[in-house]
């Protein structure tokens, strides 16, 4: 039987995240191709409703990546989805979508080391998790609601 | 109009061609919804190949355009004009990286297509949702104001107005020129500071297209980049700057002293008075507070001398609105109190001086007249300069001022020429900084003439005392204490934020960093813009700094505002911004805090907020926010960023 090929979706900045992406890409060091990328302009532009949307269509594991604080093209979007994360794993954690599917993690244009470093961890990760089944959480949860 | 969409393959020659399999992409994108045309080319983005993608987009009559190829940060501009060229709105269009994210990193082929075949298909879905945006532009005026007279802010309007631009130059003082003015000689290469700086202030004076408001104030501002209306107190000088040549007689008839703040105090001055000799402009001003009239009194002695019936005591504020399209704030900076370490004897102590103090009484403008005297009239045989007093300390000024080293250094080589050779100078220091463009050339100098260096871990812990009309040092070494026995000291102080950052920032909207100057809107790339749209700061309100940063940084403001607002122009707005739904908008406010731009207001009539597209950037964090969906970030709607994630996985 084929390995489980997990899917990931990775939210990246268009300033430093992005352009890490870019330099990854540059280097040619291969990385899973697991990690299918959506640009945005600035991490703050990451609301969760984009990130559910990406677990709801299949996703197995999402990355959000930003500029290093201190370094946004925005000044400062990157704090504001540092608090979006915060709430968002919390409520994940509420939905049974397990901690180490989600992750946030700052990348200069620079990093493109780190980079292939943050994919390769998360798919290791989420291959370590297992595919991704929302509605079989739904139902899991269910008799914990009715004890409530 | 049913969509048409053209996808083109890029091959970008080996680099996707012999990595992925190139035409299983294309017959891949022909399958799509929507997709009308795909084709593949070796290398699109060179003439022929923009050439041919012109032909085909005319050709096929696309709707929309996919080009697959490499990132967006290399051609999707060239791609965005090819459309334009075809006659296709540019925004119609979306570039797929199969590049960076396939070719190069995929070894596998077949992995490799499979992972394009996503990525095109998330750029299909998202594209036929593309909005077709205008390039919107609207009208602004090409007039600066520049606040704050000194170095940095006479340069900006000397540059803009070189350039044909009207400027407002608004000083809060009666006079110009700022705090260097005031030197004796500026370092590193110790040129007259006045020579220096007075052609300067003349052309301010005179040039016709700089109009200097001294004695005023911003009191107002609404507006945004391109349009801002400032409103300005002008406080009366109660002297008619046309009548008066300063022939100093009202000065001599009035019966008032007070201490002079352009000498720090050292001297007196009187309530009818020009700050210092030579001071432009060479007029007289009433420091009403302290004339007698204020109080009540019917004193007219100035007016009775006056032999040009120059002095008008009914003269009241005028408060003006001013339009500009831009602003630099160069409100230059404040003197740390150094009353607040007690221990270095500071106010307390006769022969205790800070920096500017120090400059005033080498300064032939000065109270002494350049004569380097202490205050009994003799001269000073040795004097110790106490560095970083107030800098890098966390209670005060955590940072480095960065220019109080050679301000010490010059003063050593100002006290020996001033007051003799052989006076002995010591320096008690943590660190020296000499980091400047020949600036090394002072400290050596230092070393070289004898100047003795005492280090100590922090000189703040200094203890001066006064003794035989001189003061005693104890300066804290490893394992005890030396002591030192001079006739002054002069305390090297922290650059402070003007007191008057916090006031203009909230005015303007700007923020403050930590340390209460003014924030760029980035440290290394955007060093002297702010968040604000068409505000610029130059000089120590941006943060300490000498003179050549300062001008530097005044310079730099100008061509920034050269560059963006022109005159005759209307101003472009970015196409990527954020809109709000008037009629999904709650009111709910969530969004105005959000902005750093401040680019959204709330319209109080329609409880609903509203986005102003010429301040704002595009990030998109009023969208992520809003909980009606009603804030949308063009380009990077909620609805294409779905259709792309659904695009991506299914």
């Amino acid at each position: 039987m084929k390995s489980f090929q997990p899917r990931i979706v990775g939210f990246l900045c268009n300033w430093c995240s992005y352009a890490a992406s870019d330099a990854a890409g540059g280097k040619k060091q291969p990385y899973p191709a697991n990690f299918r990328v959506v640009r945005v302009m600035c991490s703050g532009r990451i609301e969760p409703q984009l990130v559910l949307k990406a677990f709801a269509e299949g996703a197995d594991g999402v990355a959000i990546l930003g500029c290093h604080p201190g370094d946004c093209h925005y000044k400062e979007g990157n704090y504001k989805a540092l608090r979006r994360f915060a709430a968002l794993k919390r409520m994940l954690d509420q939905l049974g979508i397990e901690e180490g599917r989600l992750i946030l993690e700052w990348v200069s244009a620079a990093e493109g080391d780190k980079f292939i470093e943050v994919v390769r961890t998360l798919c290791d990760k989420v291959k370590a998790l297992g595919p991704l089944h929302v509605a079989r959480v739904a139902q899991d949860r269910e008799p914990r609601r009715n004890r409530l | 109009m049913k969509p048409k969409i053209g996808v083109f393959v890029c091959e970008c020659g080996p680099n996707i061609g012999e990595r992925l399999d190139v035409p299983e992409l294309v017959k891949f994108a022909q399958g799509l919804d929507g997709v009308g045309f795909a084709r593949s080319h070796r290398l699109p983005c060179c003439s022929d190949g923009k050439k041919e993608m012109v032909e085909d987009i005319k050709a096929q009559q696309l709707t929309h355009v996919v080009v697959a190829g490499c990132s967006p940060r290399d051609h999707e501009a060239t791609f965005m004009e090819v459309c334009r060229e075809a006659g296709l709105n540019p925004h119609l269009f979306q570039m797929v990286n199969i590049r960076e994210h396939c070719a190069w990193v995929i070894p596998d082929r077949q992995e490799a297509t499979e992972k394009a075949k996503a990525l095109v298909r998330a750029g299909v879905r998202r594209v036929v949702l593309h909005e077709a945006l205008e390039d919107r532009t609207i009208d602004c005026v090409s007039d600066v104001m520049v606040v704050g007279a000194g170095p940095a802010g006479m340069e900006a309007a000397l540059v803009l107005a070189h350039k044909g631009r009207h400027v407002t130059l608004l000083e809060k003082s009666p006079v110009i020129g700022g705090h260097a003015v005031r030197y004796e000689d500026l370092f590193p290469a110790m040129e007259c500071a006045a020579c220096m700086l007075e052609p300067k202030m003349e052309e301010v004076l005179h040039r016709h297209n700089i109009t200097l408001l001294t004695c005023a104030e911003v009191e107002d501002v609404v507006g945004f980049f391109g349009n801002f209306t400032v409103k300005v107190r002008r406080h009366a000088r109660r002297v008619d700057p046309a009548a008066c040549i300063w022939c100093e007689e009202c000065s001599k008839a009035c019966p008032v002293s007070v201490p002079n703040e352009f000498h720090e105090g050292l001297a007196p001055r009187k309530a009818i008075y020009l700050p210092y000799p030579g001071a432009l402009p060479n007029i007289a001003a009433i420091d009403y507070p302290n004339c007698l009239r204020s109080g009540g009194q019917d004193c007219h002695a100035c007016a009775d001398v006056c032999p040009f019936a120059a002095i008008h005591y009914d003269e009241t504020d005028v408060v003006t609105d001013v339009h500009v399209g831009s602003v630099v704030l160069a409100v230059g900076f404040d003197l740390f109190d150094c009353r607040q370490i007690p221990n270095l004897g500071y106010g307390r102590i006769a022969e205790v001086y800070n920096n500017l103090e120090f400059e005033r009484l080498l300064s032939v403008t000065g109270p002494s007249e350049g004569k380097l005297v202490m205050k009994n009239g003799q001269t000073p045989r040795s004097v110790a300069f106490v560095h970083c007093v107030g800098s890098r300390t966390p209670r005060f000024a955590p940072y480095c001022s960065g220019l109080c080293c050679m301000d010490a250094f010059k003063f050593s080589h100002l006290a020996r020429k001033k007051a003799s050779k052989d006076i002995q100078c010591f320096d008690i220091y943590r660190d020296l900084v000499a980091a400047g463009k020949g600036y090394h050339g002072l400290l050596d100098e230092q070393l070289a003439e004898g100047t003795e260096f005492i280090r100590t871990r922090d000189p703040n812990q200094v203890t001066v005392e006064a003794a035989n009309g001189g003061c005693q040092l104890t300066i804290p070494q490893e394992g005890g204490s030396r002591k030192l026995s001079v006739d002054m000291v002069v305390l090297a102080a922290a650059v402070r934020p003007s007191a008057d950052a916090a006031k203009l920032a909230q005015l303007f909207g700007v923020s403050i960093d930590a340390d209460g100057f003014f924030s760029e809107e980035h440290g290394r790339l955007a060093p002297v813009s702010t968040t604000i749209g068409g505000v610029f700061i130059a000089g120590c309100a941006q943060g300490p700094k000498d003179v050549q940063a300062s001008v530097a940084q005044a310079d730099a403001a100008a061509g920034k505002i050269l560059g963006t607002l022109l005159q005759g122009e209307k101003l472009p707005l970015p196409a990527i911004t954020a809109h709000a739904d008037a009629e999904l908008c709650g009111g709910c406010k969530t969004c105005l805090s959000l902005c750093p731009y401040k680019a959204i207001h709330y319209v109080e009539t329609e409880k609903r907020a509203e986005v102003n597209e010429a301040l704002c950037k595009g990030c998109g964090t009023c969208a992520a926010a809003c909980p009606t969906n009603a804030m949308q970030s063009r380009q990077f709607t909620r609805d294409q960023l779905f259709a792309e994630i659904e695009g991506l996985l299914s």
